[in-house]
């Protein structure tokens, strides 16, 4: 792509964003109408190739000489952008194919998204355009546009070319586009590419994000979807992006908060596993930032476009007024700020340039008669401060404030530091001109403190992040053939108890000892082999729910014991289900009462396999209190996994508790990553309970049910 | 008297103002022809008066090239007991 010293680098995607020819199919002379207002757009916007209007029969468009189709054009045309009726869509790019266009921007709707017939018209364009190398954006979207000078290409529908400046913005939805570059204008905030890629028959999100990441004109990319087709691969691609040199922040919108099908509740994992709770758990671990709505989206764009990336969470106030000072230190601090004392040097000067009845400390209040002195040297105090890692400025209109000279004291502050500020003068038209100030110099300005407080939140997030080492998968010992072997033997479905105490012991998990017996005979020999209180349970592919059939014998002391429950648990089977199939019993140990952790595992149609980690009882059945990865999953990602529950203090010895084996845990978990990262048949698998114990005695897996998909889905 | 053919091809080429003898069956209103979503519409009419017929608009619309034209207008001519030359 071409940089801002002219010099290029040739990148798949230039045609799209950097065309030296554009032809625009489907024009018509109709003012106010799609195809008119596209190839007006073009024509008006600045753009530095060469236009040619498609239009059959039309001799020209706007006084630019038209073509019937796009092989009548004498010269070469790298961009195609397509505005017919869909149902002749495919003639127009088999056209283009012949003449060699590079791009095609489709325009037109009528596909995918209006049914089976509609999905059939895309398939057949994407297979012309993947056949002639052609890259696809769209269909059914906006457009294009490019506010690099040495492209200046606007070929969308939008009203009108934004502004230049630093953000990126893809989405899924056209409207949507309209609306927030509308909003944008308002706000003085500028884009450096803007695109609408609708369908995504072609260039996918994870394309365009990786394109904006070598681009020199983008410093920021936001992203709006409404379906994530391909999760791992946008986690995989945003983990590059948002890391190491050159990283740069991604936020995103993903709309639909839903919940998945009722197939995926058969088990503990897939009903706590609801589309949107994967997503978030597993976006934040590419280092994307996920945010709920289009203002909180470019609150912290333009801060982390704008301002320098902070060195920490300290934060400094400077108000006039106590209360939103109170109101922003309590935001701060609960959103993950801090707000630190100052250097005594700082309190010093700040006592010399303030009244008695200021306040020195932090949050510093100026008081409400301050004019732009007082604003100026408190500001420049609490930035020389070297406690102080960024700033924000409060201000509230009363009768003797100054706001437009505070608001240039502000910016003339703003460019004697490298620390981020933001500022908030709070009101509407009385602050609006000082707002206007701030905005032409690129200080973030919010409506609301509390605005302003969660966009450095994001801006020390994605700083922390992208200077945190890349995670390291450690594969740990494991018998990855013998697990195998158990699934190659298992039917589609849930496994039996013993294949899953089988798998878990291949994968090293702390199984029970246990044995699967045929006969009451052999139920009994190795119940006194074990010495101690056991428990039998049914094993049957057709009894999914043991203790309806009075399947399940608890504490049973002795082999008499368990040669009388095993009597009586068959008996009762054989009257009760007389069709079920059984295979034995399985005898263990009994495992004793403590805290109880779930692990699980769910095969994500989006994210591919994912693993859940949550405080076992009342804190996974009503608090939910899960938290998910994508697996594999690093030693380090597990730990945080367990720390991220609310519940983890009930694992570190609260209220006169032991410790738990929390390493155990982890390892659990890692273990559980590998398991199902190995083995793709593997749609679902819970552990629940896995008992808890303490630091020296270890863990337990008290209770696994592993769902496999079909034998030849590995 | 005109083929049914050769007059949809008059009515076409006089509503997108091309010349009747330009046309093919095989040419597509929008693709080969120009013919505007305002002008399909038009169309749909001006088939409409000069056979004497109705139409339903969707289905009429969705009609894409001379030829299927001419193939919807003489089934719905038949249906409405309509007697044009398809020869």
């Amino acid at each position: 792509m071409p940089d801002q010293t002219g010099k290029t680098e040739s990148h798949p995607l230039d045609s799209i964003f950097y065309p030296k020819s554009i032809a625009v199919l489907g024009v018509t002379p109709t003012p106010d109408t799609v195809p008119n207002d596209i190839f007006r757009n073009i024509l008006t916007s600045g753009y530095t190739g060469v236009l040619y209007p498609v239009a059959p029969f039309k001799r020209s468009i706007y006084a630019v000489k038209a073509y019937r189709y796009v092989l009548d054009i004498p010269d070469e045309v790298d961009q195609a952008v397509i505005v017919y009726p869909s149902n002749v869509c495919h003639k127009a790019v088999e056209q283009c194919g012949q003449k060699g266009v590079k791009s095609v921007i489709m325009i037109s709707a009528g596909f995918r998204e209006v049914g089976p017939e509609g999905a059939k018209r895309e398939t057949r364009i994407k297979k012309i355009c993947d056949d002639c190398g052609m890259k696809l954006i769209g269909p059914n979207c906006l457009g294009v546009i490019n506010t690099d000078p040495i492209s200046m290409l606007n070929a969308s529908f939008a009203r009108k070319m934004p502004a230049r400046g630093r953000i990126a913005f893809l989405s899924q939805s056209g409207a949507l586009c309209t609306a927030v570059l509308d909003y944008a204008l308002g706000k003085g905030i500028g884009f450096s590419k803007f695109v609408s890629f609708g369908n995504k028959a072609g260039v996918t999100e994870i394309d365009l994000i990786r394109y904006l990441h070598k681009d020199p004109q983008t410093d920021v990319i936001l992203l709006y979807l409404e379906e994530l087709r391909d999760g791992r691969g946008l986690v995989e691609t945003a983990r590059q992006i948002t890391r190491g040199p050159g990283a740069k922040p991604i936020l995103l919108i993903k709309s639909g908060r839903t919940v998945q099908g009722a197939d995926a509740a058969a088990s503990h994992t897939g009903s706590l596993a609801g589309e949107d709770v994967i997503s978030d758990a597993v976006l934040r671990e590419a280092g994307i930032i996920r945010v709920d709505t289009i203002d909180k989206l470019f609150n912290s764009a333009i801060m982390m476009t704008y301002q320098p990336p902070p060195r920490g969470r300290r934060l400094a106030i400077v108000t006039n007024a106590g209360g939103p000072g109170v109101m922003a230190t309590d935001a701060a601090v609960n959103m993950g700020l801090e707000i630190p004392r100052f250097e005594a040097e700082t309190t010093g000067r700040l006592k010399t340039a303030l009244p008695a009845a200021a306040n020195i400390k932090n949050p510093v209040d100026v008081i409400g008669d301050a004019r732009a002195d007082r604003y100026s040297a408190a500001l420049r105090a609490v930035l020389d401060d070297d406690n102080v890692d960024e700033a924000l400025v409060i201000l509230t209109p009363q009768s003797m404030t100054d706001i437009e000279a505070i608001a240039e004291c502000v910016v003339a502050g703003s460019q004697s530091t490298d620390k981020p500020l933001a500022c908030s003068f709070m009101g509407g038209r009385d602050v609006q001109t000082g707002i206007d100030i701030l905005q032409a110099a690129r200080i973030p300005h919010y409506i609301l403190p509390e605005w302003a407080c969660s966009a450095l939140v994001d801006s020390n997030a994605f700083n922390e992040w992208k200077n945190s080492p890349a995670p390291e998968f450690e594969p740990l010992d494991v018998d990855a053939a013998a697990a195998r072997a158990v699934m190659d033997s298992a039917d589609e479905g849930y496994m039996r108890e013993d294949q899953c105490l089988d798998v878990l012991r291949a994968y090293g998990f702390p199984v029970p000892r246990y044995k699967l017996c045929t006969s009451a005979d052999d139920a009994a020999e190795f119940a006194a082999e074990l010495s101690c209180p056991v428990v039998l349970r049914v094993v049957s592919p057709d009894i999914l729910h043991k203790f309806d059939v009075k399947g399940v014998a608890l504490d049973l002391d002795g082999p008499e014991a368990v040669r009388g429950a095993w009597n009586d648990m068959m008996t009762h089977i054989a009257e009760v289900m007389p069709q079920a199939r059984i295979i034995g019993a399985i005898v263990r140990g009994m495992i004793p009462h403590g805290r109880e952790v779930i692990l699980g595992a769910k095969r994500d149609s989006v994210f591919g396999p994912t693993v859940m980690f949550g405080l076992g009882g009342l804190f996974v059945e009503v608090f939910k209190d899960v938290t998910f990865a994508l697996a594999p999953v690093s030693a380090r990602r597990a730990a945080s996994m367990v720390r991220s529950v609310k519940a983890y203090e009930l694992l570190t010895g609260a209220r006169g508790t032991k410790t738990a084996d929390v390493s155990g845990i982890e390892e659990c978990i890692r273990r559980l990553g590998q398991l199902v990262s190995d083995h793709q048949r593997i749609t679902e698998l819970d552990i629940n309970p896995m008992l808890v114990g303490s630091s020296d005695a270890g863990n337990l897996v008290a209770d696994v049910r592993i769902r496999l998909a079909p034998a030849d889905s590995d | 008297m005109a083929t049914l053919e050769e007059r949809v091809k008059a009515v076409t080429g006089k509503t997108l103002n091309i010349d009747p003898g330009e046309i093919q069956t095989e040419h597509s209103f929008t693709f080969d022809l120009g013919a505007e979503s305002v002008q399909s519409v038009e169309l749909v009419a001006m088939f409409e008066e000069e056979f004497g017929i109705e139409m339903d608009e969707d289905a009429a619309l969705a009609v894409e090239t001379i030829g299927s034209a001419c193939e919807f207008i003489a089934r719905v001519c038949a249906e409405q007991g309509v007697a044009v030359d398809t020869d």
